[in-house]
């Protein structure tokens, strides 16, 4: 991480600790200090902090392996941690797993159901271990199937589409009204109209005042959701703040991608390109592509940089996505 | 403890529904057992020919046999939970219902519900057809003795299920590796066939078959001795172990397959 990109983290990133110092610690439904789970000499999560507000959509971003998961299980008391403390409504994390269960719902990255049970059997099933009541049960069930278009089906679900198995495990972790709502990848297999039904849901359970722990590896997904986001990268979070808050902290706020036919092609534009001033960071990514991040206007040195490409297969003008602000972070692509 | 018991129930309502629709494991719990009841009525009857199948105040080979499909039946339940077992830990179900508030007590209670319902409709169909249809022959007086040993035994088959679950890493291995257990088993404990060696004395399958069908079938007391195999009187001679005896040790078996059981998958699948 070069000294630019480390500054503009701290000015994005709220230290937990000191934000709790200052603010009404009632204002956080989860506060989370120095967390860390070894796996053998592996450290998944390395120590993180992190303070979530009553309410608020919440997004852990990164890479597959970053440690999102491994956070998202220490937290719904799956996994106990390896070191440092949580408190999940002011219940803490490692003695108080059973007040905590009760308040949480928790919808798995992996489709997690009964897969010889209706879906109405694996609604009632998680329902009934939330000691709910009949009537409310019925209602409840009904209307959430209804509304993930999954309902009047009785055959097992087994037989549901990956879509359909995906919103019904969306549905389990609701049926008992959590206080806090985790979901790990969400929207993860389905098509684009099962993305934005899931979507529009998670918008509608916003405005209820549930509190909403979002992972993913989708930059649209967490920039469109999220109230605050943290990156996570190697077990740590590398960068926090809302959206807006992250794309401001890069100060090269332009962005050009070349994509180019072949490696050769590629290696021969990133040793020219590296030599023009204005340049301020060049980073390789997926499929023969080059992301160019650059000072001051595209017209004063336009010549220049088209000078320095023989030939390419696209060209994007744009500004700073997160998923710049990853690259420049980490140096790596989401999809790594 | 309401709460407990209630949640218990439902986790073995769940089960019993994945089991109903399992049909490799309904074959294995009902079928196969009546088949092979059917088979030993076959092979062991007495044919009227005065051959030697007659062996003890009229009862046939069947009937001094028929304690041993019993055993096997029940025992059954050893491949069952360890599969059931295993697919809840590949499958992550188990992590799902560790989020929510119910304990591993309720699960596992849960798990032993469902394997008890399971075991009492195998028994019903067994002593059905075996008593019932096939004429196997029982003391009326002590045939609720035969129940409660075979369903002590039941709980015991789970605890080791429990045991072979913790240490396969899918339900198919667990499904072999359960089988193979339960069929060694049942060989070597002479519950299949009769068997006279000191190996039996090791295995639960041999004191349940033996205290059965001395109780049941012959109506010995608790204080007869108990003998080395099914052939009394022809091959198989008195041990120095009372049916009592053997009881307990039933209840031992039982009792350590179940401990193990639970402190293996414990250890195992705690995150």
């Amino acid at each position: 991480m070069n000294a630019s990109i480390k500054e503009d983290v701290q000015k994005t990133y709220i230290d937990p600790d000191q934000s709790s110092n200052s603010k009404n610690s009632d204002e956080f439904i989860i506060e989370v200090q120095g967390l860390e789970k070894t796996f053998g000499g592996f450290k998944a999560v390395d120590g993180i902090n992190l303070h979530i507000r009553k309410g608020e959509l919440f997004s852990l971003l990164g890479p597959n392996g970053a440690g999102k998961s491994t956070t998202i299980k220490m937290l719904t008391t799956v996994l106990k941690p390896s070191n440092g403390n949580a408190r999940i409504n002011n219940y803490r994390l490692i003695k108080e797993k059973m007040k905590i269960k009760p308040l949480i719902g928790v919808c798995p990255q992996e489709n997690v159901i009964f897969e010889a049970l209706t879906a109405e059997d694996n609604v009632k099933f998680v329902a009934h271990m939330h000691g709910m009541d009949f009537d409310e049960i019925n209602i409840r069930t009904k209307a959430l199937l209804e509304k993930m278009n999954i309902a009047g089906r009785k055959k097992a679900a087994k037989s549901f589409s990956g879509g359909m198995k995906r919103r019904l495990n969306l549905v389990m972790s609701l049926i008992h009204y959590p206080q806090i709502l985790f979901l790990d990848e969400p929207s993860a297999g389905l098509d684009p109209q099962g993305r934005r039904l899931v979507w529009d849901f998670i918008n509608d359970l916003k405005k209820t005042g549930m509190t909403i722990i979002l992972t993913t590896h989708d930059m649209i997904e967490a920039d469109v959701l999220s109230d605050h986001i943290a990156i996570m990268d190697h077990g740590k979070i590398i960068a926090f703040g809302t959206s807006e808050e992250l794309k401001n902290s890069s100060s090269n706020g332009n962005i050009l991608e070349f994509s180019f036919f072949s490696n050769k092609e590629l290696i021969q534009a990133q040793k020219k390109l590296k030599e023009i001033d204005n340049v301020t960071k060049i980073t390789e990514i997926e499929n023969n592509k080059l992301v160019l991040s650059f000072s001051g206007g595209i017209k004063t040195f336009k010549e220049e940089i088209l000078n320095c490409v023989d030939s390419f297969k696209t060209l994007q003008f744009r500004e700073d996505t997160l998923e710049d602000i990853f690259l420049k972070l980490t140096g790596r692509g989401l999809r790594d | 403890m309401d709460s407990i018991n209630t949640k218990a129930w439902y986790v073995a309502k769940k089960n019993v529904k994945e089991k109903l629709k399992n049909y490799g494991s309904m074959f294995w719990t009902i079928f196969f057992p009546i088949m092979m009841l059917i088979v030993y009525k076959l092979v062991f009857t007495d044919d009227g020919n005065n051959d030697g199948t007659e062996l003890i105040n009229g009862l046939t080979v069947f009937d001094l046999e028929f304690p041993g499909i019993v055993v096997y039946t029940i025992g059954i339940s050893t491949l069952t939970s360890a599969v059931m077992f295993s697919v809840s830990k590949k499958n992550g179900t188990l992590e799902r219902l560790d989020s929510m508030p119910v304990g591993r007590g309720n699960i596992f209670l849960g798990a032993v519900l469902s394997e008890t319902i399971f075991m009492n409709l195998q028994l019903v169909l067994v002593f059905g057809f075996g008593y019932g249809i096939l004429g196997a022959y029982f003391e009326p007086t002590m045939f609720f003795l035969g129940y409660i040993i075979a369903m002590i035994y039941g709980i015991g088959a789970i605890g080791l299920g429990l045991i072979i679950a913790s240490f396969t890493n899918s339900p198919e291995a667990a499904n072999g590796i359960g089988m193979m257990t339960h069929m060694i088993l049942m060989f070597t404990s002479g519950s299949f066939f009769p068997f006279e060696s000191p190996c039996v004395y090791f295995t639960p399958q041999f004191w349940v078959k033996q205290v059965y069908l001395q109780s049941t079938v012959l109506g010995h007391s608790f204080s007869d001795k108990l003998y080395s195999g099914s052939m009394i009187g022809y091959s198989s001679d008195p041990i120095s172990i009372t049916i009592l005896g053997g009881i307990f040790i039933i209840i031992f078996f039982t009792m350590t397959f179940i401990f193990i059981g639970l402190m293996l998958f414990q250890k195992k699948t705690k995150l």
